[in-house]
Parts: structure tokens; sequence; C-alpha cells
């Protein structure tokens, strides 16, 4: 009995250590976004992971100054918005149109080609709001390919590391 | 004539713009210290003039595995984007020579990022932005109205920098500090107005892309990156950025961003695939950013900031010159038809309307049917019997704002009864055209009505010159008038204490002349040329004395009159005596800080001024001096210093000329024979300063004015708007 209740304690102790550091391996990425020539303030942009239900599973990667206007990024918001991790390592600067940026993303490898999708979304001051700028099924072609964007994006390039 | 409508729109801008202008104004000068706080980071590392682009790619190569983009900003830091072996992204300010990582890129502090935001938006978002984008254009168009005001007040755009009369704090200063930061603000407001234009997409869209044959894309011949022409001919400090291809794709290119230009480059071959001029309204708002930011600039921030606290400063100034005029506005208690006094007031700032409302009050108390209004208000007054008209000059003997037409209505409206009539000018003896318009009133009011006094003068608001003519008119009418008193008393008196240190005796002096020294209580700041004004009686009544500094002391040169009020008062004081006064600043009346020559002409106790000057002449400017006395005996009160002077070279040349032995001569006289020395002094830029008695001035002018015509062709004032003429007489 001594023997089952320590096993008991061990197998407790082992599964909550486990189930913290839930993550499989993982793929970097260099993720390419290239806006249009649009005039105004730079653009927010937010980098989503979104599972096969279609709903928020994971922020990737957020690209804004100044976090007083993440509001404007209205659907993930909601999702981000209220419990705030601390996004601090996947953050990046704003780019106004015309410009590009590359950013490196990481992706658990188990997410590709299992009906998962990556989506960016953007907004611009005083400017429209695109839910799905981009949006497309994460597969292990995709991860290397060119997609136009619809809003202030004009295409997204993606490129393992 | 038109200048009312430049005041007014100056004016009426400015309050319908001055919530806008003053909190943009705060905020500006509080940004200004943004990017001289940016430029004290220690990013700086190398010239980049010396540094090719070539080298700079090549090292960033050799360090990093993979190199995103380069970055050169305003401050000359440089920005770089690259992944590390590691796979993470590294982003920060870099050594170009060493691609060493120096430090993450600063965050633009909370503090800052707030006022900005309040500044370009007061966080109104796009309708702040229109508002304040708004009051950037008012502003501009109140620096026009402001600078045509100047134009008008100085005569001619030729003496835009001309000296001006400091007559009151706030004028003069929203003059002298309006020149100097016009040039900033004007550019302050305009790039501000084209930065808003281009939030709300009013300017022009450049479409152009860049166009790319793929087709013709080769990989062949390649070339090390160090290699590529353009990137060794292309220093660092030219550049904007370098986008590195993003795949080892021939199609992926590096886009290189000049100050002018963007060019695409094959990855391989170093070939230029294409090229854009970068568009104007890019060129121009980028131009414009650092214009309005004072980014990458220390010295033109600071400037910015500057002129951003002199716009808090013209607020502040304008309005108090506003409430002043607005104050000495006038109320009248009987109607015009019913008054027997009319007093018709010229002013162009609202001093003279102080007087002429003194002038009112007083003689509604003595009980009589007063009615006062401005001169262009002219018209029939059916009981008037006496007319008394109060007036400034405006410009070059001109008539003020509200007293433009009255010429013009004098001679169209016709008076039922006879009246009598007195001029009082207003003005200050440093202009040339001093009370010019009073005279031509007078004359031109001679011709229909009686004269009761010759036109009086009034230099410098004298209270005193103010009451002479107050109770020379009153028994003249046989009215009783209190002698106006606080309410003309135009600063509240701060004087000081003053020890006397030396005197010399009256009865030595065979002119009644004698040399007073004093040593303020407290330190002074002071200088030969500056007045000191005493109150003898403890009232309104002021006596003013030129000062000469001599050895950190006053030394004051009275002439005694028997009943004179200053110089009884001074001549009672002995050695070790205290007393009050006020040291009144003259900057039109100092020393010169630079002129090759400088002559002086001074008469009798005039000369005090001029003792202390040359004392302090340390840097042995060229001087001569002409002093005129009556007799040799006189001159023994100066003699000892004027000869110790020239010992010590501080006096160069000097000319005594005496009026009653001798030559029996003036000084004016003096200056006729030495005509060719003078015109050479003021052709040369030397500078003439005349102190003494009014008498003596008038002629001392007179025979400069035809000096000035013979030999140099140029008028006297040309000189006098030089500043190479100044006067202190009485």
């Amino acid at each position: 009995m001594k023997n089952i209740r320590l096993i008991a304690v061990v197998l407790v102790t082992f599964f909550g250590l486990v189930s913290f550091t839930n993550q499989g391996p993982s793929t970097k990425y260099k993720c390419m976004i290239q806006l249009t020539n649009y005039t105004g303030e730079g653009a927010y942009v937010a980098i989503s992971l979104i599972n096969p239900a279609g709903d928020y599973e994971q922020t990737l990667f957020v690209q804004g100054d100044d976090n007083e206007w993440y509001n404007t990024l209205e659907s993930w918001w909601k999702f981000y918005g209220k419990k705030r991790n601390n996004i601090d390592a996947i953050t990046g600067a704003t780019i106004s149109g015309g410009e590009r940026s590359i950013n490196v993303i990481e992706i658990e490898d188990s997410k590709i080609d299992a009906g998962y999708s990556i989506r960016f979304e953007t907004a611009v001051e005083d400017h429209e709001y695109y839910t799905q700028d981009v949006e497309f099924p994460l597969t292990s072609e995709t991860v290397k390919g060119k997609m136009e964007g619809t809003g202030f994006i004009r295409y997204v390039r993606m490129m393992p590391n | 004539m038109t200048i009312s409508i430049w005041r007014y729109s100056h004016l009426a801008l400015a309050v319908s713009s001055v919530v806008f202008i003053l909190l943009a104004s705060i905020t500006g000068a509080i940004l200004a210290f943004q990017p001289i706080s940016e430029q004290m980071a220690p990013y700086k590392v190398a010239d980049l003039d010396e540094v090719s682009l070539a080298k700079t790619v090549e090292v960033f190569k050799e360090t990093y595995p993979e190199v995103i983009e380069i970055k050169v900003d305003a401050n000359h830091f440089v920005m770089a984007s690259v992944f590390t072996e590691e796979g993470e992204n590294l982003e920060g300010y870099f050594n170009p020579i060493s691609a060493e990582f120096l430090g993450q890129k600063s965050e633009p502090s909370k503090f800052f990022q707030w006022v900005t935001n309040f500044h370009r938006s007061l966080f109104l978002k796009s309708v702040g932005r229109f508002f304040v984008g708004l009051c950037s254009f008012l502003l501009f168009v109140i620096a026009i109205t402001g600078t045509i005001l100047i134009v008008k007040r100085q005569r001619g755009i030729q003496q835009f920098f001309a000296k001006i009369v400091n007559e009151n704090f706030s004028q003069y200063w929203h003059v002298v500090l309006g020149r100097l930061s016009l040039i900033p603000i004007i550019i302050i407001t305009l790039t501000g107005v084209y930065l808003s234009l281009e939030k709300f997409n009013l300017l022009p869209e450049s479409k152009e892309q860049h166009k790319i044959d793929f087709e013709m894309i080769s990989e062949t011949p390649k070339r090390d990156v160090s290699e590529f022409e353009l990137f060794q001919n292309t220093p660092l400090s030219e550049v904007e950025t370098l986008e590195f291809p993003f795949s080892d794709d021939v199609e992926d290119y590096f886009t290189l961003k000049l100050k002018q230009e963007e060019l695409v480059v094959n990855q391989y071959t170093g070939e230029v695939l294409s090229s854009l001029k970068a568009p104007v309204v890019e060129v121009v708002s980028n131009f414009s950013m650092v214009l309005h930011t004072g980014k990458g600039n220390t010295v033109w921030a600071f400037i910015l900031g500057l002129a951003s606290i002199n716009i808090l400063f013209f607020i502040y100034s304008g309005f108090d010159m506003t409430l002043k005029r607005r104050a000495s506005g006038l109320k009248n208690e009987y109607r015009r038809e019913e008054c027997q006094y009319i007093i018709l007031v010229g002013s162009e700032n609202g001093s003279t309307m102080q007087f002429a409302n003194a002038f009112y009050k007083q003689l509604l108390e003595a009980g009589e049917k007063v009615f006062i209004t401005e001169l262009n208000n002219y018209t029939q007054f059916p009981k008037a019997k006496h007319l008394i008209v109060f007036t400034a000059t405006y410009g070059q003997g001109e008539a003020p704002t509200n007293a433009n037409k009255f010429l013009d209505r004098l001679q169209s409206t016709k008076q039922p009864n006879p009246c009598r009539y007195a001029v009082v000018g207003f003005g200050s003896l440093a202009y040339p055209d001093f009370c010019q318009f009073a005279f031509d009133v007078d004359k031109a009011m001679e011709l229909d009505f009686e004269k009761m006094l010759e036109p009086t003068s009034i230099h410098d608001k004298s209270i005193e010159a103010f009451h002479q003519f107050v109770s020379l008119w009153s028994s003249k009418i046989g009215v009783t008038m209190e002698l106006p008193q606080e309410a003309l008393v135009q600063n509240k008196k701060q004087t000081k204490t003053f020890n006397v240190v030396g005197k010399t005796e009256v009865a030595e002096s065979p002119d009644n002349t004698f040399l007073l020294k004093l040593k303020p209580k407290r330190t002074q700041q002071f200088t030969s040329g500056d007045l000191l004004a005493i109150y003898p009686k403890n009232d309104y009544r002021e006596r003013l004395y030129s000062i000469g500094k001599v050895d950190g002391n006053i030394q004051l040169s009275i002439k005694f009159y028997e009943h004179g009020l200053g110089s009884n008062y001074l001549n009672d004081l002995v050695v070790g005596d205290k007393f009050k006064a006020k040291i009144i600043k003259n900057t039109s009346f100092h020393f010169p800080v630079k002129a090759p020559k400088v002559i002086l002409i001074a008469n009798g106790t005039g000369v005090a001024p001029f003792l202390g000057m040359l004392h302090q002449n340390k840097k042995h400017r060229e001087t001569k001096l002409y002093l005129g006395l009556r007799t040799h005996a006189s001159f023994n009160l100066y003699k000892p210093e004027i000869e110790a002077l020239l010992i010590e070279k501080k006096l160069n040349d000097f000319e005594l000329v005496l009026s009653r032995e001798a030559e029996q001569c003036y000084v004016q006289d003096k200056l006729d024979d030495n005509a060719s020395e003078i015109a050479q002094t003021l052709y040369s830029g030397g500078v003439i300063m005349i102190c003494g008695s009014l008498a003596m001035q008038k002629g001392v002018l007179g025979v400069l004015e035809s000096i000035c015509v013979e030999f140099t062709h140029k008028t006297l004032s040309f000189y006098q708007a030089q500043g190479q003429l100044k006067m202190d007489c009485y």
C-alpha cells in the first residue's frame, strides 16, 4: 500500500510537470509580409494559429508599436484581450504602406497538415480593418509558398528556416 | 492706411485659434527635447561618409547567417535586422564596421509618445488632427500678417531689422522676438500643414512601381556582394534602407532605398534591375518631417524649441497689448449734442488714450460737459466751444489708425459755433518725425478755429509736460482742474537706496554746475547713458539725469537753478547722505559695442554720460569729444578727468568750444569746420552721440544733415536708422 501511495505521488508530480511543458517539436519559419502602397499610418498586424474548428488557438506574432491600438484588431483582441499573455518576445514594429517586414514565427510540427490555418489580420488607424487579410491552411506546401492578400497586405511569403 | 485690417486680422486669427496654438506650442517645446535626447544615445560609432555600403554588407554577411535589412536613421545610427546562428531574430543598433550588436532599438519613451500624440491630435483622432492642421495654417497667416505689421511699423522692408524704441515691454518684445523667430515659425507652420494634409490623403499619390523583366534575370556573371559597384560607390550616409533578398531565388533581389532614389539590384550579378526616383511628395514629406521635428539635428531642434517658447510669449504679450488697448477705450457721460468741450483722440496703442481719459475725467469733475471721441469720429458738435486734440504720430509722420480720416473730415465738416482749440502731441524724440501729425493737425485746424495755445509736444509720456499743458490750458479757460496724478503713473516706483560719495560745490563753478558721485547701496547693473530718476517731492514728479559710470559709481553733472526742483534737491545732499532713486535702462544711448570710431558731442552738463563712457572705453576704441561750454573757467570742473582720459588714450581727440570767450562759437560751428572727418566717420560705420540741450541738438542735427547730404549723398535719418546716431537731449 505504501508503494502504491508513493507511486501515485510520483505519477501525479510527473504528469503535472509534463502537462506544463506541453509543446511537441516545432519549426521556425521566416515570414515576409509585403504591404500595398496605401497612405496613412503604419499597419497593425496579428498572425494567429486557427484550429480546425475555426477558433483562435495561439498568437504567433504581432506587429504593432503601441499596444494601445491592439484593440483595433477586433476579432483577435476578443481572443487575446481577455488573458493578455506576455507576447513581448513575438512582437515587432509597425510598418507603413509599401514596406515589408520579415519575422521569425514558430509553429509546432503537429499543426501542419492537420486542418489548422494561419490568419493575418490587419488594421490601420482611421482606416479599414481586415479580419482575414490573408488566411490559408497550414500544409507542408503552403509553408513554402506565397499568398496574395486582400487588404493592406499585398502578399505573404513563408519559408522554413 | 490699411494697417488696421492687418492688425484686426492678426488679432482675430490669434483669438480664434489661441487654445490650439497654446497647447501645440507647449507640447512642441517639450518635443524639441526628443531629438536632442536621441542624439545623446551612444550609437554613433563611425563617420558614415567614410564607410561604403559594400563593406558593411560584407561584414554583416560574414557575421550573421541571414541579414534581412540594414537601415540608417536620421541620427546616423545604423540599425539592422538579422538572424543569429540560433535562428533568433536580432533587431537593433549595430556597428557598421564590425557588425557588432550595440543595443536594442530604444522604444520611443512613453512620455514623448504621449506628448506627440497630444501635439498632433489632442487625443481627438481625426477631428483633433484637422484642428491642429488648421491652426497650424492660421498661425502661418498670423506670422504673415505680423510681418506686414512690422514692415509698416518699420517704414519699409529695408529697415525690417532696424532698431525699435522700447516704449512698452510687451510691444517691444513682441516685435523684437517676432522678427527673430519669424523664419522658424513659418517653417514650423508650413511643414505642419503639409504633414496634416498628408494624413488626410490630400496629396497626390504616386502609383509608380518597379517594372522588372523577370524573363531576363540571370544568375551570371556571379559576383560577390562586396564587389557590386553600386554598393562600393555608395557611402552609408546616403542610404536609408537596404532590404536583403527574401530567399536565394534569383527573382528575389536587393532593394536599396537612397534619399532620392529606390533601386532594385540583382542579388547575384549586382545589376540594377530597376530604379525609381523618389516621388516629390515623399521627398517633401521626409524633408517636412525633419524640419518640423528637428530629427537628427540638435541645433535645429533647439531653435524649434525656442520658437515654440516664443509663441507662448507672443500669446501673452499680444493679449497684454490688446487688453491695455481695450482698457483705454472711451466712455461718455453726456451726449455729443450737449457738450461744450470736445476731446479728440488719436492713439495707436492706447497710451495716448490714458492721458486723454485722465484729462476728460478732470474736466468732468470740474463740472463741465465734456465729450470724448476718436479723431476719426469728428463730426458736428452743436454746442462745442473748445476742441482739444490729443494725438500720437505713427510711422513717418502719419496719422494713427483711428485718426487717419480726420484731416478730410475736418475740411468737409463745419462747426456751427466758433471754437477755440489746442493740440497736444505725444511721441518720442528718438524718432525723427516727433509729433509730426500733431503739428499737421494744428496747421489744418488753424484755418477754421481760434488757436488757444501753440501745439504742445510731449516726449516719452512725460507726466510733467502734460501737467504743464493742463495748467496752462485751464488757466486760460478759467477752469480749475485738479492735476490728474496716480492715474498716469505708469510704473509703480521701484526705487533703491543710493549713498552720496562725492560732491563738488556749486559756488566754485562759474556756471552753477556741480558733480555728484553716488554709490548704489546694493549692487545694481547699470552703465553710462542710463538714466537716474529722482523724486524730489516723493510724488509723481520725476527728474531724469544721464548717468556716467566712473569707477563703478554713478557720476552726475547737474546745473543748479535757484528754483529748480531736481537741482535743489540734489544740491542739498552732502557726502554720506542716503536717498531713494531709480535707475532706468536707456539702451538706445549706450556706447556702441562695435564701431570703428565714435564722435561724442555735448554741451554743458551733457558731458556727464560721455565721461563715464570714456572711462569705460577699456578697448581703446577711437573717440573724439566735442564739448561746448561758456568759459575757460567752466572747463575747470571737467579738466582733470578729461586730461587723464587723454593720457590713458581712452579719448583720442578733444575739442573745447567756448561760446563766451576765445572764438565765441557753438559746437555745431566746429562740426562744420570738420565736416569731412564727420562724413568719413559716418561713411565708415562710426557712431555719433549727442547729449545736452535741445537747442544744441537742433543746431547739431541741422549741420549733420547738410554734411551727410553733401558728402555721403544719404540723409541723416539713413544713418540714424542704422543706429549710427544716438541722442539724449533735454
